[in-house]
This record gives structure tokens, sequence and C-alpha cells, in this order.
């Protein structure tokens, strides 16, 4: 256990440091002069000269490299060109609430996603199993920004239940406070879940109607135990494996609706930032908000990797 | 003359288990009026840009404007037609791409074990584990918003799905006696990897291209609404990002509507035409 504990770390070290390999040869091997990535355009001459030296851009290629990670080790990320602030202050500040709608459309989804997958299966070939799979396709299919302005049309404008965009409104405190915080976090939590839920349930059901056809099923039915306890006990911890492999390689493609989710409801995470950045192409921001996404999902990663081990024996013993 | 027989029955079986399965003859039927509306853009509507007429801001959808008008007073239909030759553009130019990097590195680390199959599928993992999204926003923001690189930067984050793919298909027939026939007689790796592996394997292949088309269409629309796409060419995420950023998309609905169901019945139709190939190649999933 504990040289797998050791093996994944190392692993999501691995993935980082090619994380930050890639952003630097995207920096450096894009056309055009790298300096307009890092320096703001409308710097004098003069300073320009200095800052060029200060950063190391005069020296060669893989000095540079290695300055880079340098850099980032100290937690420096350059200056923003907007904000002109620290971009590592900058993100930090709307991290939190990216964590904050991923982390809850991540519980939400499996919530839900994983009770539909069971069912779809055991029932499998049942209407009720269409109608799921009917569902899924719509999931997997539909637009996100589409899907947020509906949600938004109906529940925010029409029959205005939802606050249209925000993350709360400014001079609350206490039991209020959070109360508007959830308020604000119902449609883009909802618009997050409805995309990904069909992952959990198209994972679930295609790895219960594997596992309900196994021996050990048979074995178990065989004996004259209960049907909910075979079900239950017996074919859905073993079909769950899969299903926390998928849910680790989601994470990452969750991301990317959050970006999306978020520039349509305003919400002040990262997400809505990036967007920001790319109307003022404020490149350190954009390098930054990778940076800091591509940490957050390997720590996330990690810890749905131990997940993974606490739900497979085989891990254990290993 | 025996090997063409059983050729054309293998095709007939094929198609006779493909056109039995409604989704796929449901996702033929709409890929083929995507690459027909797509070719056709110029007899169905005209193009529109720049302003149009001031009394025709904003209009729900008429007799005139089918899809309405947007916030300059163009068209909506006419953009979403457009929009057609642009998504189609991309989902080829990204599958073209990411099956020229991941179908050679799904087959070499398939059928050679050891580094090489380590690394490439390292690679891919990281890949698929890494948010992308915030990548590709960088790249296309430095290469400039143009359809080509648009695609050549899906492309370069498609293939690890392809690769992993090729290598499952890879491993499961490198051992089967043929391969090891050739293997004997002295065949080059290459000859026994694109000659005698990858027709045997390019089902799968085949079936996960349709998926990266899909899903690339819906990175792209992800792009041109962030801001990102290419200035001189429709797109249906364009409109959305127009209608969204003129503040209209809630008063006017049509505006954001209609190229959100032209992305949904585009997206719907590969992976039905996907699902289809994949019933067609492979009858006893029918069951599953």
């Amino acid at each position: 256990m504990l040289g797998y504990i050791f093996r994944r770390l190392f692993r999501g070290l691995i993935t980082l440091i090619i994380a930050v390999s890639i952003t630097f040869l995207i920096l450096r091997l894009m056309p055009g002069d790298p300096t307009t990535i890092m320096l703001d355009p409308r710097m004098n001459e003069a300073a320009r000269q200095r800052l060029l030296k200060e950063f190391g851009l005069t020296k060669p290629l893989f000095t540079q490299y290695l300055l880079y990670f340098k850099q980032l080790l100290k937690g420096d990320l350059g200056y923003s060109f907007i904000y002109k602030t620290p971009v590592s202050e900058v993100i930090l500040s709307r991290l939190p609430w990216t964590l904050l709608l991923m982390g809850l459309t991540q519980i939400v989804t499996m919530f839900i996603g994983i009770p539909l997958g069971v069912f779809a299966g055991y029932r499998k070939g049942s209407a009720w199993d269409q109608l799921i799979n009917a569902f899924t396709i719509f999931g997997i299919s539909v637009f996100i920004p589409w899907l947020g302005i509906t949600l938004l049309y109906f529940f925010g404008y029409r029959i205005p239940i939802f606050p249209i965009g925000g993350a709360y409104t400014p001079g609350l405190n206490g039991t209020e406070l959070y109360l508007n915080v959830i308020k604000h976090l119902v449609l883009p939590v909802l618009t997050l879940t409805l995309i990904y839920l069909a992952n959990y349930v198209l994972y679930m059901r295609a790895s219960m109607v594997d596992v309900l056809s196994e021996d050990y099923i048979r074995t178990a039915r065989a004996k004259g135990a209960n049907e909910n306890k075979v079900l239950w006990k017996h074919a859905v911890k073993n079909a769950l494996i899969p299903t926390v492999t998928m849910a680790g390689l989601l994470i990452g493609r969750m991301v990317s609706g959050a970006v999306l989710t978020e520039t349509i409801f305003s919400y002040p995470g990262v997400g809505r930032m990036i967007y920001e950045a790319v109307g003022q192409q404020d490149y350190p921001i954009l390098q930054g908000a990778f940076l800091i996404l591509a940490l957050s999902v390997i720590i996330m990663n990690i810890i749905t990797d131990l997940l993974y081990a606490f739900l497979d024996p085989r891990v254990k013993l290993d | 003359m025996t090997a063409k027989i059983n050729e054309t029955s293998l095709w007939k079986e094929f198609f006779k288990a493909f056109f039995k399965h409604r989704l796929g003859v449901i996702g033929l039927v709409g890929v083929i009026a995507i690459i027909f509306v797509a070719l056709f853009a110029p007899m169905i509507a005209e193009p529109v840009s720049g302003y149009g007429d001031v009394a025709d801001i904003l209009k729900p959808p008429s007799l005139k404007h089918p899809f309405g008008t947007d916030d300059m007073g163009l068209d909506i239909f006419s953009q979403v037609v457009w929009g057609t030759r642009t998504s189609l553009k991309v989902g080829f130019m990204t599958v073209i791409i990411a099956a020229m990097i991941g179908i050679p590195i799904g087959l070499f680390s398939g059928y050679f074990s050891g580094l090489i199959s380590t690394l490439g599928m390292g690679l891919a993992d990281i890949f698929l584990t890494l948010p992308v999204l915030p990548l590709m926003i960088i790249m296309a923001a430095l290469m400039g918003p143009d359809i080509k690189n648009i695609a050549l930067i899906i492309g370069l984050f498609s293939w690890p799905q392809l690769a992993r793919i090729t290598r499952a298909s890879t491993l499961s027939v490198k051992n089967m006696e043929y391969v090891v026939a050739t293997r004997s007689v002295g065949a080059k790796t290459s000859r026994i990897l694109f000659r005698h592996i990858l027709p045997n394997v390019s089902a799968s292949i085949l079936v996960n291209m349709t998926i990266v088309i899909a899903t690339a269409i819906l990175t792209e629309a992800g792009l041109s609404f962030l801001g990102l796409g290419d200035p001189l060419s429709y797109s249906w995420g364009k409109i959305l990002e127009n209608a969204h950023q003129s503040g209209a998309f809630l008063s006017a609905w049509w505006f954001s509507f209609f190229p959100s169901i032209a992305i949904m019945f585009f997206v719907i139709s590969f992976n039905f035409l996907g699902m289809g190939i994949r019933e067609g190649f492979n009858p006893k999933l029918r069951n599953r």
C-alpha cells in the first residue's frame, strides 16, 4: 500500500513536470517574440531591456528552461498585465470558487449518476434503461454554454427564482451569506451536473452489466443470498472500480466545463478569469491559470486513486 | 478470386448489420445532410456580414428570417448554414491530425513492449488527465484566430484517445497466428504494423474517429464562444458568443437556440454514426 502511494505521488510529480515543460515549449516555440508574452507591450524600451535580463530571456533556451522551473518552485508566476499584481495572488483569490463549483458538481453527479447507472445496468433493456440512455446521449452532445443560457433563461429570467450571475450578493453576513452563496451555485452546478452525469451513468451501467454476468454473482444467487444484498454488496462494490478510474479522468475535462459555465454565469472563478484574460491578452494570467489548474487536477487525481486503492483490495495486497 | 468474394461478403455483412441499427442509420443520414448543407451553402443562404438593416435588429423567427436576426440585424439562418462549413472543416482536419499522431503511437506501443510502450501510453495518459482547454486557449491566443490553427490545436490534443484504442486493439491481434506467420517469413516491422495489423484494428479506430470529430466540434464551438474563433469565418460558437456578449441571450431566445441545435445535431449525428459502425463490425455487441 505504501509503495502504491509512493508510486502514485511519483506519477503526479512526472505529470506536473510534463505540464510545466509543455507550457514552456508552447510559450517559447510559438511564432512571434516570446517577450511579448512575458512583458507588457505598453512598457518602455529601457524597462523592457532591464526585465529581459532579469527574467533571463537573453540566456540560452535550456538555461531559460531551468530558470523557469526555479521561478515556479518559488511560486512566482509573473505579473498580470491588467491587475498589475502577481499572477499567483490573482489566481489564488479566484481558485476557491472554482474548486467549490467543481467539488460540488463531482459530489452531486456521483450521488445521482451511480445509482442511475446501477439501476440502468440492472434493468438492462427496460424502458427506464432506454430513457436513461437517451438522456445520456443528450449529456454528451449538448453544448455547455447553451445549457447554461437555457437554464438562465427559464430560472433566472422567465421565473426569476435564481440569480443570473455572480457568486454572492455583497453586504450579507452569517447564515444569510451561506444561503446566498448556495443560491448562486444552483444553476452553475446544475449545468455541469447535467453534462457530466452521463459519464457516471454510462460507466456504471456498462460495468454493472459486466459484473452481473460474472460467476460469483451466480454463486451468490445460487446460495440463496437476498437479491438486494447480491446487488449492492457483491455487484455494485466491484462495478464501482472502473467508475472511480473514470472519475479521475473526468476531473481534467470538468475544468473545460467550468471555464464555459463560469463565463455564462459570471461566476468569479478561475474560468471566468481565463475568459477575461483572453479578451485582454493577459498571457501571464493564462499561463498561471493552466499551471494552477493542472496542479489542482493532479492533486484531485491522487486523492481519487487513493480512494481506488481503498475500494480494490488487490491494490492493498500489492 | 476467392479472396475477392470473401471481401464482398464481409462488407455485405457489415452493411446488413449497420442498416439494422436504427441509430446508426439516423446518424448516417444526419452526417450526409450536414455534408450536403456544407457543400451547397451558397445555394441555400446568402452569406451575411458587417451590419444588417437597423429595422432588422433582434427580430424573432419569421418567413424572411427563419431563425430570426442577431444584434447586428444579420440573418441567423445564413450564419448557421455557413457555420456548417467551418465545423465540418475543423472536424475533419482535427481527426486527420489526431490520426496521424495517435495511430502510429498506438501501433508501436501496442506491438512493442518495454520503454516505447510505457513512454507512449504514459504521455497519452498525461494528456488525458491534464485540463487541456486552458492550454488550448493559450495556444489559440498566441497563434492567432484562424480555422487552421484551431484545428491543429484541437488535433494536437485529440490523439491520446486514438492512441489508446489503437494500442488496445493491437495488443489483442499481435499474437494472432497470421501476424506470427508474417513475422516468421521475415516481413519488415513497418509492413507488419501498417499492412497486417492496421487493417484489422481499423474498425475500433473508425468508431473512435467519429467521436473525435464530435468532440472537436464541441471544442471549436467552446473556443469560439470564449472569443478565440476565426473572425473571418462563420462559426456556431461565435453566434453564441455574440448572443452572450450583446446581453441579448435572455430576451432573444432564437439568438442562441438555433446555433446550439445545429451543434447538437452535428455531435449526435457523428456519435450515432459511430455506434452504427461499431454495430456493423461487431454483431456480437448487439446484446449489450
